[in-house]
């Protein structure tokens, strides 16, 4: 809707009283649709339940480029500055994104209080610096997805903000992700170990460098985060105390929300873009190589996090071979998982048609 | 029947258990499927690489805070960050790591030392507007009332989105040696989201709608300012920040019902944090920097014309003077409490900027210094 859409219809009285009293007051008369009543349901007042008339679902491509409101009134004369990169709803678009950042807000914690520091007691040395490792690994790679949704925020229109709420809510979850891993690394006589030696990012393919969102987020929220949720589960098989159960068990809330997001954006995707299939097929072949060789994937073999997560399994250095097990195990899982999830997503053939990564599908088998 | 809430954690805590169970069983079977698989020796050369071991940080009554891992090493925040990856500071570094390009990275251009702190209250005083407004609190306004508060809606939501646009773009450029006021400005971004969606809400839940959007003056020049993060940052605490706690807080005032009343209180709160910051910041950079005060000050005199042309735009303080007036009849009136609203501002505007180091009394616009001028 704009302005000149509209008929100024303020009444005479308003008008003539509003130029006695050096008022302009034409703005009463010029807005968006009225007359809309949410009411709150169960579980209070949702976005979905402000989804009404012209507030509710956007249309499939956007030429909002001033940042106005989803339903606000244009106005012919407002700059031009939003720079709007994202303006396709199948881009950025899912069906539940509102749901999963209610979710967001309902099921934020604090890493100063709500994990219980005190039950840490010392550790054997090679258990405690093993638990160092990891955390190291993880306060350098949890920030990505903190760091890269955040752009793409401000380069998507705000007509599709319920998407955008929902990746603001993931800037903020993988900041206590970075946050509460250096904490464990400092809880308890350690420190920080080795950062990982090879790049979490700035190469071509990669999540940082993605020039399309869906690229971006087939990277970060199905292969990345995908694969760091399966570790996240298995917290409890390599914690020590009920502070790190819990540590690994929010997180992985947090993450599945994550990973959620992204399997419904790439099925609304899938379903309303179908021509696009063949060019996320090539992001999910180049995602998968990353997935086996492992540059952010704690699980993949012969690096720091790799070997510190088998002693933390095997319950110490002497029970490496016991440990590494259990580690090729749950890649196995990591790996059934994502393939479980790329065909949720819609674009399982990968796995009939021999498209599919052959390592992974070795770890699957 | 009422559930009582210990058999529901009970119940839920069983559950976790069982699940947990059955996925140790899975890969105990999986283990032992697996009775060929070749076990590479270990190389363990990563035991020995940290920079400083043994370190144990304090748990206080609030808890492990942020501000409390600053010890030894790790806590040695450097003037200058080298590294252009994503090493965190502290950590042992290791060569030969491709660099990611990070504009921001000297201390002087983002730090600010209650960073930390502030991330933490953040977190400690998190709300959700779908459950934390008593919504239904809300009742039927006369129809100029109800315009007024949704055409000021619809403004705040703009605030929000610049706020939430801005520190989007910014973010990434941070170095991770800055990690504390990165973490902050996450959880400002997080703030905003809250503010865009709970006045989104209001506006759509009282048989009105949203209005007009703002020509977008002062937006623009905040997403376009280039110079810098601390130049940008001046432009978004001080001049627009200010303003929009500023109206924040007489809209609690002025709120027709608990429900607004208890956004505006929890948005106060959080705009507080997000200026405690910018402040905190501003001073730093002007203190680390010789010519920082003047170029500031320079800014100002550029920021403050567009500032005024932004309020100048009836859109922006008549829809205030109708809702403090209560009703398009008491505008005239409503309009002096906007007058005394934006002499408030603009007194914090220079005594905020006083702190920081500069002194615009001598040279504010005339626009901005009519209001305190006036009797």
């Amino acid at each position: 809707m704009t302005l000149t859409d509209k008929e100024l219809d303020l009444a005479p009285a308003v008008r003539d009283f509003g130029e006695e009293n050096d008022l302009d007051l034409s703005w009463l008369e010029t807005r968006g649709e009225w007359g809309v009543k949410a009411e709150p349901e169960k579980g209070g007042l949702k976005l979905s339940d402000i989804q009404l008339g012209t507030y509710g679902e956007p249309g499939d491509h956007s030429d909002n480029m001033t940042g106005r409101p989803r339903g606000s009134l244009a106005r012919p004369d407002a700059y031009r500055i939003g720079g709007y990169q994202v303006r396709t709803k199948s881009d950025i678009w899912l069906t539940n994104a509102s749901m999963l950042y209610e979710e967001a807000l309902q099921r934020q914690w604090s890493s100063a209080t709500d994990i219980p520091w005190d039950t840490i007691k010392p550790l054997p040395d090679d258990i405690e610096r093993a638990q160092c490792q990891l955390a190291t690994f993880l306060t350098e790679v949890e920030f990505v997805a903190a760091e890269v949704p955040g752009r793409w925020l401000a380069s998507t229109t705000p007509d599709y903000f319920e998407p955008r709420m929902f990746l603001v809510s993931q800037v903020m979850d993988e900041s206590r992700h970075l946050d509460v891993f250096r904490k464990r690394a400092f809880a308890n006589g350690g420190g920080l170990m080795q950062r990982p030696n090879v790049t979490t990012s700035g190469t071509v393919g990669s999540i940082d460098l993605s020039a399309d969102f869906t690229e971006m987020s087939s990277r970060l929220h199905i292969s990345g985060e995908g694969a760091v949720l399966t570790i996240f589960r298995m917290g409890e098989m390599m914690a020590y105390n009920e502070a790190e159960k819990r540590i690994y068990r929010l997180a992985a809330q947090d993450e599945s929300r994550h990973v959620a997001f992204g399997v419904m954006h790439m099925r609304y995707l899938s379903e309303t873009e179908p021509e696009r299939k063949e060019e996320i097929h090539s992001y999910l072949d180049e995602g998968e190589v990353a997935l086996v060789a492992g540059n952010q994937n704690p699980a993949s073999r012969d690096t720091a996090q790799s070997e510190a997560l088998a002693i933390l399994l095997g319950g110490g250095e002497k029970n490496f071979d016991e440990g590494y097990r259990k580690l090729m195990a749950i890649r196995k899982r990591q790996a059934r998982e994502y393939i479980q999830r790329v065909k949720s997503a819609g674009f399982g053939e990968r796995f009939l048609n021999g498209r599919a990564n052959t390592e992974l599908l070795k770890y699957a088998s | 029947m009422t559930i009582d809430k210990s058999d529901r954690s009970e119940k839920l805590e069983r559950t976790r258990r069982r699940v947990e169970n059955r996925r140790r069983d899975a890969i105990a079977k999986r283990v032992a499927e697996d009775e060929d698989l070749e076990i590479p020796s270990a190389s363990l050369e990563w035991m020995k690489r940290t920079l400083q071991w043994g370190v144990k940080a304090d748990v206080t009554e609030s808890g492990l805070k942020l501000d409390a891992l600053n010890i030894g090493i790790y806590g040695e925040i450097p003037d200058k960050w080298e590294d252009q990856s994503r090493m965190p500071r502290g950590a042992y570094p290791m060569p030969g790591v491709p660099p990611i390009g990070y504009g921001i990275r000297e201390k002087r251009d983002l730090w600010a030392d209650n960073a930390a702190d502030l991330y933490e209250e953040a977190i400690q005083r998190r709300w959700a507007p779908a459950t934390d407004i008593q919504w239904d609190s809300i009742e039927p306004l006369n129809d100029d009332v109800e315009a007024s508060v949704c055409q000021l809606c619809t403004m705040l939501c703009q605030h929000a989105n610049t706020e939430i646009e801005t520190l989007g773009s910014w973010l990434h450029q941070m170095s991770y040696g800055y990690h504390e006021v990165k973490l902050f400005l996450a959880s400002e971004m997080y703030d905003a989201a809250r503010h865009y969606e709970v006045f989104r809400k209001r506006a759509l839940s009282n048989g009105g709608g949203l209005g007009i959007e703002l020509r977008g003056d002062v937006k623009r020049m905040i997403l376009e300012s280039r110079g810098g993060w601390s130049e940008t940052a001046l432009l978004l605490y001080i001049l627009r920040g200010i303003f929009t706690l500023t109206i924040y807080r007489y809209g609690e005032m002025f709120a027709h019902n608990t429900a607004e009343r208890t956004i505006f209180a929890g948005a106060i709160q959080d705009k507080a944090r997000h200026l405690s910051y910018g402040f905190e910041h501003l001073r730093y950079a002007v203190v680390h920097q010789e010519d920082k005060a003047l170029v500031f000050k320079n800014l100002l005199g550029i920021g403050e014309r567009i500032f005024l042309r932004e309020i100048s735009q009836p859109v922006v303080l008549e829809p205030l003077a109708v809702i403090f007036g209560g009703g398009v009849e008491g505008a005239p009136e409503g309009m002096k409490t906007v007058h005394e609203m934006m002499r408030k501002f603009v007194q914090h505007y220079l005594s905020a900027l006083s702190w920081i180091g500069i002194d615009r009394s001598d040279s504010l616009a005339s626009g901005l210094s009519a209001y305190i001028s006036e009797k």
